[in-house]
């Protein structure tokens, strides 16, 4: 048995593989979104944690931002070999965990899910799978071969999508 | 983009800031408890985001987090966190049952106690006029409090400032950690009103 190297993808940040051995995890995401995206039959994945709706100005990596993350998922799994309709996308996180003004009356976790879906169906991308909302803080585990695993704080680890487990 | 550039003595004089708040916490859980209560020296971390839930700890252990905004000429989030294990010795030492109602509201009472005093000895050394929200407690995945807290003011930097602190009663497996998170730009006023901006 190969031994998995775990790819920690934080805030911010993306990954993609389509190594057999990797596997992509954001730990304890809270409103932020881990949204993934996959192509099981070639065993491409990538995970994106996604902290807010959309850009303003500078303030960091593409990654950061549903607006510019989206887009930039997308074409990094492409240049991995996959077609962007080849591609389905599985959403985690999104929670309401408190309420904490600065600024936005409205709670970002709600705000990140709408952003992601909207910047998803404008590149014509499906949700297949979803652990959003609530108010309970999650994991999410992301295999090349397609497979999806969530977990929610004080909770089990549950298959979000079956796949290929290598 | 690199994480704001403090200088070494600035950076002193933020640890030094936490190291008063914490300590003024210190005391004041000390007299609830009619126990000793040790204060470590305070980390300053500026950092970028993507490191920022690494340095305060283990992303997805259990906690208890006691969030406190905080209004008036500060923006910035005060976090308390106790291990889960840990809450529940307090809540004893309180007399109250952990994980039940009673138990985190006793929680979420304490973090309002220990929030003002922490943010009265900023304000009285900053000069800044500050007030403390209602507390807001949720049992959770570390790094899912932390992110969140930190999103909040995240849109326009990719550089996370905390001020930690942690609180040990003495002779009980019992400690917390103290957090101050500012949002963005804010640090440069509260290092302004210390006479340390240059």
């Amino acid at each position: 048995m190969t031994t998995l190297t775990e790819i920690a993808v934080r805030m911010g940040e993306i990954a993609v593989s389509k190594s057999p051995g990797d596997l992509l995890v954001s730990l304890g995401l809270g409103s932020c979104i881990g949204l993934a995206l996959v192509d099981q039959r070639r065993g491409i994945a990538g995970l994106a944690h996604i902290m807010l709706p959309e850009a303003i100005g500078d303030g960091g990596p593409a990654g950061k931002f549903a607006d510019l993350a989206v887009p930039e998922l997308v074409a990094r799994t492409v240049a991995l070999g996959t077609a962007r309709t080849s591609l389905k996308a599985v959403l985690v996180g999104g929670a309401q965990m408190f309420a904490l003004g600065g600024g936005n009356s409205l709670d970002i976790g709600v705000r990140n899910e709408a952003a992601v879906r909207g910047m998803l169906a404008a590149e014509r991308i499906p949700v297949i799978a979803a652990a959003t909302r609530g108010n309970k803080g999650r994991t999410v585990r992301v295999w090349p071969g397609g497979a999806i695993m969530a977990k929610e704080a004080g909770g089990a680890e549950t298959e979000l999508l079956a796949g290929d487990r290598r | 983009m690199s994480p704001m550039p403090f200088t070494t003595f600035q950076l002193d004089a933020l640890r030094e800031l936490a190291n008063i708040g914490s300590g003024t916490a210190g005391t004041a859980l000390s007299q609830m408890l009619g126990r000793s209560v040790d204060i470590s020296v305070p980390n300053a971390f500026v950092l970028p985001l993507a490191e920022a839930v690494d340095a305060v700890g283990a992303a997805e252990e259990d906690v208890t987090g006691v969030v406190i905004p905080l209004q008036g000429e500060l923006d910035a989030v005060v976090l308390l966190v106790f291990p889960v294990a840990d809450a529940a010795t307090l809540c004893g030492l309180l007399g109250v049952e952990a994980g039940t109602d009673v138990g985190l509201s006793a929680l979420s009472e304490i973090g309002n106690i220990l929030g003002a005093s922490y943010v009265g000895a900023i304000a009285a050394m900053t000069g800044l006029d500050l007030d403390l929200t209602p507390p807001q407690t949720v049992t959770d995945m570390l790094a899912a409090i932390v992110s969140t807290v930190l999103a909040s003011r995240a849109a326009e930097t990719d550089t996370a400032m905390i001020l930690d602190s942690e609180l040990q009663v003495e002779g009980e497996a019992c400690s917390l950690g103290f957090m101050l998170l500012p949002a963005a730009g804010e640090v440069q006023e509260m290092l302004k009103r210390m006479g340390v901006d240059a």
